[in-house]
């Protein structure tokens, strides 16, 4: 492989990114004048400057290999699913069901494969949470799970 | 009253014991939330509103400062032992606090951050003191044309920050910018980029931004990394204290760093923000070793600690005398005064001086208890890094979700946590500076506002930003910087050519 | 007050754990309520929901929470008041912008006054008084009307967003007494009245309690108060109607009101409104408004919502006015 393509890929959904804010603040929102500026015209410059910035990060990429770095796939879908199971569950599930689903989820990330501490932590962080947010903090969160 | 006269009688009040317990509370709670990740000062500081009504103001005002800035010495904690910064001052502090901490020196890292916050706020009490009378002059002076060039100079100052490419700093800038134009606009009411998601109309959660950033990616980025045994988790004792060397290396920055916040704190709007990222450009630059910086250097953590802590001192100037509160916090405490029914205002130094100067004192009483404090924790805190991460990193995931969801209660922001984890974490695959995304999206709204008023004001005639003697500095030095970026990117590919 | 608020605590613990069918038959109010507010922590609105939310709470025995949501001049805490699903729990203040002129300032507005919104009380009213710096040419309205009506947009003015309550005055007196000023949007009167020190702007309507300190100090002056009446809160500052050729009946005044998702049980909005107008009544509720600008207003629902309809034909005609110049 000859390309850097952490580089590459990064740069090319910039320029992607700059195009689309540009060409949609330019279509959806009131440019204006100098004087009078409207709400289009400076997220319309800033996306025409990523644009820019994000090509002149991806081009040179093209031609320059580096050593780039393992993508750890399953820690990256092991934490995001642990954090998408607490935002869908929080005011549905109540805090505590929902602490222990996430911890379980996230620790298959780990790569000790036994099963026992999980269960200790899972009951450790679950007893924190309920402590610092539920008394301490007096957060207004369901510990359990509405039924209703 | 002068300056002393007032920093005594300021003391008299802070230290009547029924206000010290207060500023006491303050600072030891602020601390603890500050090292919880997410749940910071704002969180913290809504909740106790309601209590300060059984408090006379002086106490109310000085417990909620004491967990505003114990809250900053948490939160370097947490920046440097788990790359989890609360705020954009803190994620300058991660910068080079947490590769020092990843070299086994958390110790140093602490013992810098403390000590020159330390320092910062000693020093924006003195300049405080002397200065007080200027210090309240200063935001009138400032113009909207001054303000928007002031904070361009901020973000390109930064922008060359961290990165060997100089577009990759940009591009974070820009991105940054972008994402805080998402939201109403000020000027229009116009609804930007919310695709009609009600939770957008506020704009992106800050606090979830930061998290995702810089938390989520890194803790992606680390399962297997500390589990292989690539960070030194174990630190022998000799390490927690700082060497004869180390200590050299914190008071000139700190100074430095506390003179940039002094100023920049008296401009409302996001002057400890600016300054903690102007610090670390300023070391950065006159280094002798600039390559040091990012990779744990301690004038890096030094600088912009003590920049914010005097920010943060200065910054109650504008808030008491002109009622422009800098920040959200900053906001709340003046409610909580007004409910007490002190309108803040330009007579408030000479109408409630117990006030006034009893809150600056406490600043002095709650930054020494604080260092006092945190000093014999550094070897509690550091031994966290000796949790196996396993452990350690379900529980930080649980506690950002719950900290990110105290900020305004809103399960929405936590997915925004998993999206801008998910990005976050590419971006560091490319090793961009999420710290100069964050920058750009906090200055973004600021600099938009200010600029569109400056070209109003003036009728929409450009030169204005050259006429005003304060914004044609600030434009001049961003004319000189762009300029010395250029000839340095020059000089380089001339230097690669040769090799060739 | 203390033991309410404990009670208030346990009594929202216990519905944590009770099962949800018990919880839903159990006597309003049940749990805490949420009041929102479209401005700031801190700001004047935000104050005068505390002081007014802080009894009601006591007396309902629950907690009532406030959820600051800013922008857009107040219209984004009515957005998000309506878009809150917790029905008969969910309220707000607002000032009289979001509720009548803003449908005619924002396409998307989000919400229909008449359909979305049930009113409940009017709380308080307030007049704005002119400021200018304190060297200013003139001393009084007729010099300033001159000044400003010597070309198109010689003066400027501050205001607190577009279509705020600042702005449509401004514009109002404009338009009564036939100049022409430069119109430039801030987000607070701390901001306005900064930027007149700082001479970026020349005036700011804005609210009595925002310029006071400053006349005392000696760095601003007003030129005339809104009202028809003198205003206790701004001693000695005439009055402007008849003045300068302004109409003898010229009165602009902002006003904060108690709101309710529409669609929320009569019973209630009833029971707020008897509630709130005790607590009006009260001495030390009306000292601490009058301290911020404001007086005590009251009364039943149908007059807010007569208000509302009022006030949105003199503030379109205002509009009109303003369409008609861009």
């Amino acid at each position: 492989m000859r390309q850097d393509l952490p580089d590459l890929a990064c740069g090319v959904v910039l320029a992607a990114i700059g195009l689309f804010v540009a060409s949609y603040a330019a279509t959806h929102y009131e440019l204006g004048s100098l004087r009078r500026m409207g709400p289009g015209l400076f997220p319309a410059v800033l996306g025409g400057v990523l644009l820019g910035l994000g090509l002149l990060i991806a081009i040179p990429a093209w031609g320059r290999g580096r050593q780039a770095g393992s993508v750890a796939w399953k820690d990256a879908i092991a934490v995001l699913a642990a954090i998408l199971v607490f935002a869908a569950g929080l005011e549905r599930g109540g805090l505590v069901p929902v602490t222990v689903a996430t911890v379980l989820i996230a620790s298959i990330a780990a790569p000790d494969r036994k099963v026992g501490w999980r269960l200790v932590l899972a009951f450790a962080v679950t007893l924190l949470s309920v402590l610092v947010f539920h008394f301490g903090l007096k957060m207004t969160i369901p510990l359990w799970p509405n039924l209703s | 009253m002068s300056g002393w006269e007032g920093f005594l009688h300021g003391l008299s009040v802070a230290l009547q014991p029924g206000v010290l317990v207060y500023c006491v509370f303050g600072v030891v709670l602020g601390t603890f939330v500050g090292v919880l990740p997410g749940i910071g000062a704002m969180a913290t500081i809504s909740l106790l509103l309601p209590i300060t009504y059984y408090l006379s103001p002086e106490a109310a005002l000085i417990m909620l400062a004491g967990v505003y800035y114990g809250s900053q010495y948490g939160g370097a904690v947490a920046s440097i032992l788990l790359r989890l910064p609360g705020t954009p001052q803190s994620a300058v502090t991660t910068l080079d606090g947490y590769p020092l901490a990843q070299q086994g020196k958390a110790g140093v890292a602490l013992f810098a951050s403390m000590t020159s916050s330390f320092l910062g706020s000693m020093f924006g009490i003195l300049v405080l003191i002397m200065l007080s009378g200027v210090l309240s002059r200063a935001a009138t002076a400032f113009g909207a044309a001054d303000y928007a060039a002031m904070m361009v100079l901020g973000l390109v100052a930064a922008s060359t920050i961290g990165a060997k490419d100089p577009a990759k700093g940009f591009a974070m800038v820009v991105l940054g910018l972008i994402l805080g134009c998402v939201g109403t606009d000020v000027n229009s009411g116009a609804q930007r980029f919310t695709f009609g998601q009600a939770e957008l109309m506020d704009g992106v959660n800050l606090v979830a931004l930061a998290m995702g950033l810089f938390g989520v990616a890194e803790v992606i980025a680390n399962i297997q990394v500390a589990e292989r045994g690539g960070v030194p988790r174990r630190v022998a004792l000799r390490d927690l204290m700082p060497g004869r060397e180390d200590i050299r290396r914190i008071p000139f920055p700190a100074l430095r760093g506390a003179s940039l916040g002094s100023f920049f704190g008296a401009l409302p709007g996001t002057g400890s923000t600016i300054s903690s990222f102007l610090a670390y450009a300023a070391e950065r630059r006159i280094s002798r070793r600039p390559e040091k910086f990012g990779h744990g250097a301690i004038e890096g953590v030094a600088g912009p600690e003590a920049a914010n802590n005097a920010a943060a001192i200065s910054a109650f100037v504008p808030t008491l005398t002109l009622g422009i509160p800098g920040d959200p916090i900053m906001a709340l405490m003046l409610g909580a005064l007004v409910i007490h029914g002190v309108q803040p205002g330009p007579l408030m130094l000479e109408a409630r001086p117990d006030m006034f100067w009893g809150l600056i004192a406490s600043f002095g009483i709650g930054n020494l208890l604080l260092l006092v404090l945190n000093l014999p924790l550094i070897g509690i805190w550091v031994s966290m890094l000796r949790i196996p991460f396993r452990w350690l990193f379900p529980a930080i995931l649980v506690f950002v979700c719950l900290g990110v969801y105290s900020v305004r209660g809103s399960s929405f922001d936590i997915f925004a946590v998993a999206l801008i984890g998910a990005i976050g974490y590419a971006l560091s695959l490319a090793r961009f500076n999420p710290a100069l995304l964050l920058l750009g999206f906090v200055l973004g709204p600021l600099i938009e506002t200010n600029l569109r008023r400056a070209l109003l004001i003036s009728r929409g005639d450009p030169l204005v930003f050259l006429e005003r003697p304060i914004s044609a500095v600030f434009v001049l030095a961003i004319a000189l910087l762009l300029a010395m970026s250029l000839v340095q990117a020059i000089r380089r590919k001339a230097q690669r050519d040769r090799q060739r | 007050m203390n033991i309410t608020r404990r009670a208030a605590f346990m009594g929202a613990a216990a519905l944590a754990l009770a099962t949800p069918a018990l919880a839903q038959d159990a006597a309003w109010p049940s749990k805490p309520l949420h009041g929102f507010v479209g401005f700031p922590a801190g700001s004047s609105p935000d104050l005068l929901a505390r002081i007014v939310t802080e009894p009601l709470a006591a007396r309902l025995g629950q907690p009532i929470v406030i959820e600051n949501k800013p922008g857009a001049g107040g219209v984004i805490g009515i957005q998000q008041m309506l878009n809150a699903k917790d029905k008969e729990y969910t309220f707000g203040t607002t000032i009289n912008g979001p509720m009548t002129t803003a449908p005619r300032l924002m396409p998307d507005l989000g919400y229909d006054v008449a359909r979305d919104i049930a009113p409940v009380v009017l709380i308080a009213t307030s007049p704005l008084v002119l400021v200018v710096s304190a060297d200013f040419a003139s001393d009084d309205l007729a010099g300033f009307v001159a000044a400003a009506g010597a070309e198109p947009e010689a003066l400027s003015y501050g205001s607190v967003g577009k279509g705020s309550g600042a702005h449509l005055t401004a514009e109002l007196f404009s338009d009564r007494a036939g100049v022409e000023m430069l119109h430039v949007p801030y987000t607070s009167y701390a901001e306005v009245t900064t930027a007149i020190l700082g001479k970026e702007i020349d005036a700011g309507f804005m609210a009595p309690s925002a310029a006071m300190q400053y006349v005392e100090a000696g760095t601003l002056k007003i030129l005339g108060i809104t009202s028809q009446k003198p205003f206790d809160q701004a001693p000695g500052v005439p009055v402007m109607a008849g003045q300068a050729g302004l109409p003898a009946d010229f009165r602009a005044e902002l006003w904060n009101a108690f709101i309710a998702p529409a669609g929320t049980d009569a019973k209630i909005i009833e029971t707020l409104n008897a509630e709130i107008n005790t607590i009006l009544a009260d001495a030390d509720v009306q000292k601490r408004l009058s301290d911020m600008g404001w007086q005590v207003a009251g009364g039943t629902a149908a007059e807010l919502q007569q208000r509302i309809v009022e006030d949105t034909e003199i503030w379109g005609a205002v509009l009109d006015r303003i369409d008609a110049k861009n």
